[in-house]
């Protein structure tokens, strides 16, 4: 009796897993889909997939389920090269490390393999220096780093190369001043960036605009610019960088892509449904708390965003005098 | 301390359902901080759906206590089985597993456990009247105190190695280089990496603590599993002696404060706390050489140190919304996802929220130690499964647990190797401890030695220029020539010549 | 036993040779100082070789010295316990995601179950095994949303 109820067990246990492979149907999506989170529970690209989930499955938006699958690994390289070798019910978080870490010589997947399907959101950059700084704008510190690069220490995270580090590479080049030869010390994250600066062990900072706002309003540091096209509502005594005479936009944006060769069908599906997603309440509810600002653009324009993107930081990851 | 929002704050905590959520978590976290493998961050980062929907004070309130549920579970299997789940419950293992051996595992687990509730409360009483002074304090720490810090947990580490010195220092050089695989911060070049993306993060410190401990103990033990079949292993009483307590006493109320201030620091934590209280209290002690043998203080003021380390951890989180630790920043990232944005900005606009958070603590604390005693006689019985079914059980539960940190089978075959090396490591009497340690300050250590250097412009003045620093310098020098002092002077004394095997 | 009392040196010297060696092809650094990745490593390899040649000569010197643990190392099944345990988890990294975690669960402890445990008790084994791996399944991918394959 035991041996046969055990037998049962594993012939249930098996089917159980089989069932789902069966029943195709000729409309996409066929199965369960996947968005890949190149990253651990818990991180910034993790919560994006989870939120999406969320906004997906408690809208009702798509008919079969979808699971988030964590890659981590590579700053997204795991994850990316992964999605590369699955079908079309399987997407993933990008930034743009997608571009860079090719463009640094890190990773052989370049932004082309891989099908671009929306930009969601972004946040802004922000320089901040410490509320006793001799820097009064973000004009004096350029000034400053004219005279001598090396005189300002700059903290940013979590390494070189990153939109941290290349929106003040940015920023030094239109100004004119050399960004390989400016000081950095490179923290762990944006945590770590802003207790440096709290604790006045780095003279400046950029980093993603939440790590320091609320630091600001309280009066603990001063940020003496923002990467936003203009000024940006709760913060509208913070100039932008072309304000201070930097011609310079600088989003850090997220958004998510699928494997390469999908279908016209699929994409268009998956227009469809994330044009809807990102009007749901849950999702917008998610870009408020985190700070982010709608920065939507579908399929079509996010190949053409990117192509420009890809342009851009080729010419940074340059300038930056990381690669020789 | 502002006594309505704190009153308020008590209020809100003691409302039905955040009681639950308490209970809960501290249930949740001992559970899974006693799995090998699985420690605190994954148990919170693996959580973080079931908090979506939740009211935020909910959620702040399920995350820490989930995160010191863990602290008082993660000893349980370093104690047991000598497998632990996380850093800082490496040094649990020191002598909690001796006295485990010698059948006094039903007492380490209580004072364990009585030793996890006394410095959480110490901490949570320090939060509640330190929390704004020590933040700043924390702000003090540059690169330069930083990197003492690491070296003064690496002189502590030495210490361990007393009587094997040679092998000590080999194992702790390993950890180091081991701590140099992937991206160097600084400057973004890739070491070590053979080209294979995942290693380019580095090697996770816990796959390493998974494959020594857990399967290099299970392997160890294949030495003598066919030897000690029919003996029954004695697991003593369930409660500690009052010489135990005696002994204990202070050790625990030294620990609780020590690990609490730098469990504050960011970045330190609780692994370096309780190296550093463990080291102390083995250098003031009277009986040195009872450390490792199973000595109950040397069990008892780690364990407060680190449960107070993880409240402390919750200061810069909460004033000035920085993670000090990875735990933190797992739970910072699911806080802002609900709204709440835990800085400078929190106390003074939801005050309550932060109130009700110190004192769920207190009764996170009550409850988790009534919890965990009640288990010790649950948890004895794990001794009595036979060892040929719980050491596959076990390497099954490293597997999953390596899984969890990097859903990687790459990860496997480096917990096979370091599962073989342990082996090895143990077979030819290596102390362990400084491996992993080692692995776990090293990188932070190397990245802050070269930032204080950069920032003083190669001048090594920096490393005592301010008070802090010398502060520590100096510790760092009793700390590695104490031990050195009291042995020779003991040699002397005792005349005793054939003991110099040491180098 | 003489063989395997020296092997452990030797692996150790060889290790920390290997990182010498790979600390100096360390590539250099573009930004900053060009050298700094490398002080470190190679001030550790050097070090740990040279701790290692003393270990080896402290093994060579004890060389006649019985030891109880390497002796219990070879004895018995010992060895073929060990390395069978690798070679199963070695199996289990190649098949988890290609049949799934349940299956291979089930086959990995399973077979270390009837390994370790012996034949004669196959009922536990399989009983064990399989409640295991599904207790396990349940509550990591249902419970608390791990993905696994």
């Amino acid at each position: 009796m035991k041996k046969l109820s055990v037998l049962l067990l594993v012939v249930l246990l098996l089917s159980a897993c089989s069932v789902g492979n069966s029943g195709a149907n000729k409309e996409f999506p066929t199965k369960n889909l996947e968005l890949i989170a190149p990253a651990s529970p818990g991180g910034g690209w993790d919560l994006t997939a989870r939120s999406m989930q969320k906004a997906m499955r408690d809208n009702d938006l798509v008919d079969k389920n979808i699971n988030v699958v964590n890659k981590p690994g590579g700053g997204g390289e795991t994850g990316w090269k992964y999605l590369k070798s699955k079908d079309s019910h399987h997407l993933a978080i990008n930034s743009s490390l997608v571009l860079t870490n090719e463009l640094l010589g890190q990773s052989d997947l370049s932004y082309e393999d891989f099908t671009p399907i929306a930009t969601l959101a972004t946040e802004w950059q922000a320089l901040a220096v410490p509320v006793d700084s001799e820097y009064e704008s973000a004009t004096e510190l350029m000034e400053q780093l004219e005279s001598d690069p090396k005189s300002v220490k700059i903290g940013v995270g979590p390494g070189l190369g990153n939109d941290d580090h290349l929106s003040i590479v940015q920023a030094a080049g239109e100004y004119g001043v050399d960004p390989a030869q400016l000081n950095f010390l490179v923290y762990e994250g944006g945590g770590d960036v802003v207790t440096a600066l709290l604790g006045g062990h780095v003279d400046a900072v950029t980093t993603s605009l939440s790590e320091v706002k609320d630091q600001h309003l309280a009066g603990k540091l001063k940020i003496l610019a923002v990467s936003s096209e203009e000024r940006l509502e709760d913060l509208d005594e913070v100039p932008t960088w072309k304000e201070e005479g930097v011609d310079m936009v600088f989003p850090h944006w997220r958004g998510i892509m699928g494997p390469p060769d999908m279908t016209e069908e699929e994409i268009a599906y998956w227009d469809e449904k994330i044009k809807e997603m990102v009007k749901t309440e849950d999702w917008q509810k998610l870009v408020k708390n985190n700070n982010w600002e709608d920065f939507y653009k579908d399929s079509e324009e996010s190949k053409k965003f990117m192509k420009e993107q890809h342009e851009l930081y080729e010419k940074l990851v340059n300038d930056s005098g990381l690669v020789k | 301390m502002d006594i309505n929002s704190f009153i308020n704050g008590f209020m809100t905590s003691l409302e039905p359902i955040n009681i639950m959520w308490v209970i809960i978590g501290g249930i949740l976290g001992t559970v899974v901080g006693m799995l090998p493998g699985l420690g605190p961050a994954t148990a919170v980062a693996v959580l973080i759906p079931v908090t979506f929907g939740m009211e935020p004070v909910s959620a702040i309130i399920l995350m820490a206590a989930i995160y010191y549920g863990a602290m008082y579970g993660g000893s349980r299997s370093s104690i047991l089985l000598n497998t632990p789940g996380d850093g800082s419950a490496i040094a649990a293992t020191f002598d909690g597993y001796p006295m485990a051996r010698k059948g006094q595992a039903g007492q380490a687990l209580a004072i364990s456990a009585v030793a996890s509730f006394i410095g959480g409360i110490m901490a949570v009483i320090g939060f509640i009247f330190l929390a704004m002074p020590l933040a700043d304090f924390a702000l003090k720490f540059g690169p330069a105190e930083y990197f003492l810090l690491m070296l003064l947990t690496l002189s502590a580490i030495v210490s361990l190695s007393l009587g094997r010195m040679v092998k000590g220092f080999i194992a702790m050089l390993l950890g180091l280089l081991l701590s140099t695989v992937g991206i160097d911060t600084q400057t973004g070049v890739y070491r070590f990496t053979m080209g294979v993306p995942h290693l380019s993060d580095g090697i996770d410190f816990l796959i390493v603590i998974i494959g020594v401990y857990a399967i290099g103990e299970v392997l160890y033990n294949f030495l003598t599993i066919d030897h000690e079949k029919k003996e029954k292993k004695e697991v003593g009483k369930i409660w500690f002696t009052k010489e135990q307590w005696k002994r204990s006493k202070w050790p625990i109320l030294r620990s609780g404060p020590l690990g609490f201030i730098i469990g504050v620091l960011p970045g330190a934590g609780g692994s370096i706390a309780s190296m550093i209280s463990y080291s102390t209290e083995k250098q003031i002690s009277k009986k040195p050489e009872e450390f490792g043998e199973g000595a109950v203080e040397g069990l008892a003021a780690p364990e407060s140190a680190n449960n107070a380390a993880s409240v402390g951890a919750m200061i810069p989180l909460l004033t000035m919304g920085i993670p000090g630790s990875g735990t933190t920043a797992v739970m910072l990232g699911a806080l802002i996802m609900l709204g709440l944005r835990p800085g400078p900005l929190l106390f003074e606009n939801q005050p309550e929220i932060a109130w009700t958070l110190i004192n769920s603590m207190f009764l996170g604390n009550i409850a988790l130690v009534i919890v965990n005693i009640l288990l010790v006689g649950l948890l004895i019985k794990i001794l009595d499964t036979p060892a040929k079914v719980l050491y596959p059980i076990i390497v099954l539960l490293a597997f999953i647990g390596t899984y969890t940190l990097s859903y990687n089978v790459i990860d496997f075959f480096l917990l096979l190797i370091f599962g073989v090396f342990g082996l090895f490591m143990k077979v030819f009497d290596f102390p362990i401890a400084p491996l992993v340690l080692a692995l776990i300050v090293g990188a932070d250590m190397e990245q802050n030695f070269r930032k204080a250097l950069l920032s003083s412009n190669g001048s090594l003045d920096i490393f005592v220029s301010t008070p802090v620093s010398i502060g520590l310098v100096i510790l760092t020098l009793i700390s590695l020539f104490y031990p050195l002092v009291i042995k020779a002077f003991k040699k002397k004394k005792s005349n005793n010549l054939d003991q110099s095997s040491t180098p | 036993m003489k063989a395997i009392k020296l092997a452990f040196p030797i692996v150790l010297l060889i290790i920390s040779g290997i990182f010498l060696i790979a600390s100096f092809n360390v590539p250099k650094a573009n930004l900053g100082n060009p050298n700094g990745p490398l002080y470190f490593p190679i001030g550790l390899s050097a070090l740990m070789l040279i701790f290692c040649i003393g270990y080896f000569f402290q093994e060579l010197k004890n060389l006649q010295k019985e030891d109880d643990y390497i002796r219990l190392l070879i004895a018995g099944r010992t060895p073929k316990l060990i390395i069978v345990t690798v070679l199963l988890g070695i199996g289990y990294a190649f098949i988890f995601e290609q049949t799934g975690f349940l299956i291979a669960t089930i086959l990995f402890l399973g077979a270390l179950l009837f390994f370790i445990n012996g034949v004669k008790k196959w009922k536990a084994n399989i009983i064990v095994s399989l409640c295991f791996s599904f207790i396990t399944w349940y509550a990591f991918s249902q419970l608390l949303g791990v993905s696994l394959p």
